[in-house]
Parts: C-alpha cells; structure tokens; sequence
C-alpha cells in the first residue's frame, strides 16, 4: 500500500521540528550569554561549565571574546529557526502563490543570517586555535558548537542565489495575476 | 505605462455596466476593474477578442498609445 504523505503533513512535521531546533537554540544561546554574565560578575568559577576555566584564568579578555565569538552563531541560529517558526505559523506561506514578498523576504534574510553564522563560526574556530596554540585548554569546536562554518557559508551562498531567483518568481507571478 | 485602456469611454459609448460586460465576455469584476483602472500589466488576446464582440468595436477602440514624454 503506497503511503502519500501530503504537504500540509510535510509542512506540520516541518513546524514541530523547527519549534524543538529554535527551543534548543535559544536555550544554547541563553547558556553561553548567562554563563559568560555569572563568570564576570559573580562566580568566576562558572567559567568552567563550558571547560574554559583555563582560559578565564589566563586572560578575561580572550574569555570575553571566546565566548562572545561562540554566541554570536548560536543566538543567529536562534534567530534563523525563529524566521523558519515565523514562516511555518503564519499564513504567509501559501502553496497555490508560493511566490510572495514575505517569502523573498524570509529567503534574503535566511540566506544572510546563515552567512553571518558562517563566518562568526569560522572566526571563533580559527580564534579557538590561536588560543590552542598559546597552550591554553580550550573545548573543541564540537562542544563549542562552532563546527561546519563551510557547510553554513555554503547554505549561505546556495540561499542568496534561491533568493535572487525568487525575486524573478515574484515579478513573474505578479506578472502572471495582473494579466487578464 | 504609455498603454492606455480606454474600456470606460467604449462601455460610456456602447452604455453597458461593468456587470453586464463582465457577463458577456465571462471575466470576473475584480480581472474587469483591474483591465479599466489600467492596472493590467497584460492583457490576452482571447480576452481581447471577447471585449471587441461584446463592445462591437475594434482593439485600437480600447488600447492606445501615448508617449509618456509628450
């Protein structure tokens, strides 16, 4: 018996999963924010949550900028699977006209976030080495969650050029509606 | 757009409603209103056709052309 699964479902499995990611995300980006915050204005020994104890001791200011370069790609990952929460729930996305301004809106705006989280990935991981080679123990680029920066600049590259392409979409459907 | 739709001043001539013309030619008010408000950015030929038989005019009646710089 053949299973058809139909766009709407694929749409409503999409919605719960962008929900879980943009929950998970914020949560990741609230902990690196907080715990930077508690280490420097409370408890110096939280810095060891994140096993950048070692760091902190040997300078505040690299432990500043290590988890500053950490949040940026997580709070822009929240960001992104806020505008995906964003698109799924609203009625912006329409199947019978798919191509309208929001949605052109939605792509140029996910294309530069995940662009951003590329190259704010790349600088912390690139940043984390530098420190790594000073000989301070800092947690890998997996922990860290700053791994895969050429997968999210080359989604970026990939959704810039969809957006370009959607832009025609839209003249030619708005095209499309105004002719009788 | 230097296209102009002159579909108000046929309709004024042959004095017939956007109702009735949009029964006739089987266009809804909304297409008919956009054609007339000169909205349209394009128009088909079928569509065209309809508007002639039904005004019993020819398509120079309804487009014209107008220079923008003039």
């Amino acid at each position: 018996m053949e299973i058809k699964i139909s766009t709407r479902q694929t749409l409503r499995i999409l919605n719960i999963i962008a929900w879980y990611l943009f929950i998970g995300m914020c949560i990741e980006a609230g902990s690196f924010i907080f715990n930077a915050f508690y280490t420097m204005a409370i408890n110096p020994e939280a810095a060891g949550y994140f096993r950048m104890a070692e760091l902190y001791a040997y300078d505040q200011g690299y432990f500043l900028v290590q988890v500053l370069l950490v949040s940026i790609p997580a709070v822009l990952k929240a960001i992104l699977f806020f505008l995906i929460v964003k698109i799924l729930m609203g009625k912006k996305l329409n199947m019978a006209q798919p191509f309208n301004r929001e949605m052109g809106r939605f792509l140029r705006n996910a294309s530069w976030i995940s662009l951003g989280t590329g190259v704010f990935s790349l600088w912390a991981g690139t940043y984390r080495i530098w420190l790594q080679q000073k000989g301070i123990s800092i947690p890998d680029a997996e922990k860290l969650n700053i791994e895969g920066a050429s997968i999210w600049i080359f989604m970026g590259v990939i959704l810039l050029i969809i957006a370009q392409l959607f832009k025609r979409g839209i003249e030619i459907q708005s095209e499309n509606e105004l002719t009788i | 757009m230097p296209i102009i739709v002159n579909l108000d001043v046929m309709m004024a001539r042959r004095k017939i409603s956007l109702n009735e013309l949009s029964e006739k030619v089987d266009i809804t008010l909304s297409n008919l209103s956009i054609l007339k408000t000169g909205k349209a950015k394009a128009i088909r030929f079928s569509t065209l056709e309809a508007i002639c038989r039904a005004l019993d005019c020819q398509p120079g009646d309804i487009l014209e052309y107008r220079d923008d710089k003039s």
